[in-house]
């Protein structure tokens, strides 16, 4: 499966605990300033849940909360190491030009 | 309770991820609302998002978890299948001497034909596990070192590594010294051949196990596993037959072996065939989420 944006910003979202939709959709709001449409997201938790990398909890009042699975962490983890690389290569590329 | 336009679009979704989410949906489209979310845009996503819904219901294959354990149960079978058939097969052309098979065959022509279609449904079945065994290897191998998981990449060295040993090890036994030490060391070898295929069938299942595959990649596979076990079905078929064409020829009996061979080929196509069918049965609802 592709990481494409959703999907990580939902397995970030779920790694400290946690979370039903609207939950998900507000805390993804304050870290990362996107909002997340309801068709994205639930597009982006069905896949997550089918790849077995989140897994749905049972519901309280009708809100059903999910949790990231050991899997879904561990891909997440390789995911961010590899975007923390590309990142630190490119900043580190930039300097130069940036340099007043 | 009144729903909001915006989740009238939910049913725009396929009905079983509707059955799947629908409530979710509509009720985080109802909090969006009450917090202020413009409806307009979030219309949209609905309809982006049920498009996308629905392309995933129309491509229609993703594998399950449970199809991704029926596959490993099928290899398992066909390992255990053509370890057997191999062996049984092995002496079938001669059994049960040089001189007695081509009189036997020529008095009951069932015999050589049912040995000449286990051998085609071996070939077959072989063939399917190749260009399977090809397709995932590639795959693994990429995404292994895409995402620098190189435990995968030291389990994809397992089998060709046993398989390289032992048939080296076999080579070097056949210029052995004397009879006994040859067959002790034969039988020896024999176990330990077993137990290689064993952990080699192991090794595989457990890159199936970890490794994220393509929509094509599985459809190969599972192409491949109802392959593998419609040559079961064959081989065990054609087991039998050469079992019952035996015990007509006149003064002969093809002995326990049969039976053992033919239970256990038995077994090992009845779990595929229910493994396969199970996953099947699944596959519907799971291809909503793709």
């Amino acid at each position: 499966m592709e990481f494409t944006e959703p999907i990580v910003l939902v397995l970030t979202s779920l790694a400290d605990g946690p979370k039903h939709g609207y939950a998900l959709a507000k805390d993804i709001e304050s870290f990362a300033g996107i909002k997340l449409g309801p068709g994205t997201l639930y597009g982006a938790l069905s896949r997550l849940e089918y790849r077995g990398w989140i897994e749905a909890l049972p519901a309280e009042d009708r809100r059903r909360p999910y949790q990231i699975t050991s899997a879904g962490a561990e891909h997440l983890a390789v995911h961010l190491r590899t975007a923390r690389e590309v990142a630190a290569t490119g900043l580190r590329r930039l300097e130069p030009k940036l340099a007043p | 309770m009144t729903r909001s336009w915006p989740a009238s679009l939910l049913l725009a979704y396929p009905p079983e991820w509707r059955a799947r989410y629908g409530d979710e949906l509509e009720l985080l489209v109802r909090d969006l609302r009450a917090s202020g979310r413009n409806p307009v845009p979030m219309a949209f996503d609905l309809l982006r998002g049920a498009a996308a819904a629905w392309c995933g219901t129309r491509r229609g294959f993703t594998m399950s978890e449970r199809s991704r354990q029926a596959l490993i149960t099928v290899l398992w079978s066909w390992v255990a299948f053509a370890a057997t058939a191999a062996w049984f097969g092995h002496d079938l052309a001669i059994y049960p001497s040089r001189t007695a098979a081509p009189l036997i065959g020529r008095a009951h022509p069932a015999v050589p034909d049912a040995y000449h279609v286990l051998l085609a449904a071996g070939i077959a079945g072989l063939a399917a596990t190749a260009i399977a065994a090809l397709a995932f290897a590639v795959e693994a191998a990429r995404a292994a070192r895409a995402q620098r998981r190189y435990r995968t990449l030291a389990l994809m060295a397992v089998p060709p590594v046993v398989a390289g040993a032992w048939l080296g090890g076999a080579q070097l036994l056949s210029g052995g010294t004397d009879t006994t030490t040859r067959m002790t060391f034969a039988v020896f070898w024999l176990l330990l051949g077993l137990a290689g295929i064993a952990a080699a069938t192991q090794t595989v299942a457990k890159i199936v196990r970890a490794t994220d595959f393509s929509a094509a990649t599985w459809r190969i596979g599972t192409a491949a596993a109802a392959a593998v076990t419609a040559a079961m079905l064959v081989g065990t078929g054609a087991t039998i037959t050469w079992g019952l064409a035996f015990r007509a020829a006149q003064g002969h009996t093809p002995g326990d072996s049969w039976l053992i061979v033919t239970a256990i080929l038995a077994v090992t196509t009845g779990r595929a065939a229910i493994a396969l069918i199970g996953s099947r049965r699944a596959a519907s609802p799971e291809a909503v989420t793709a």
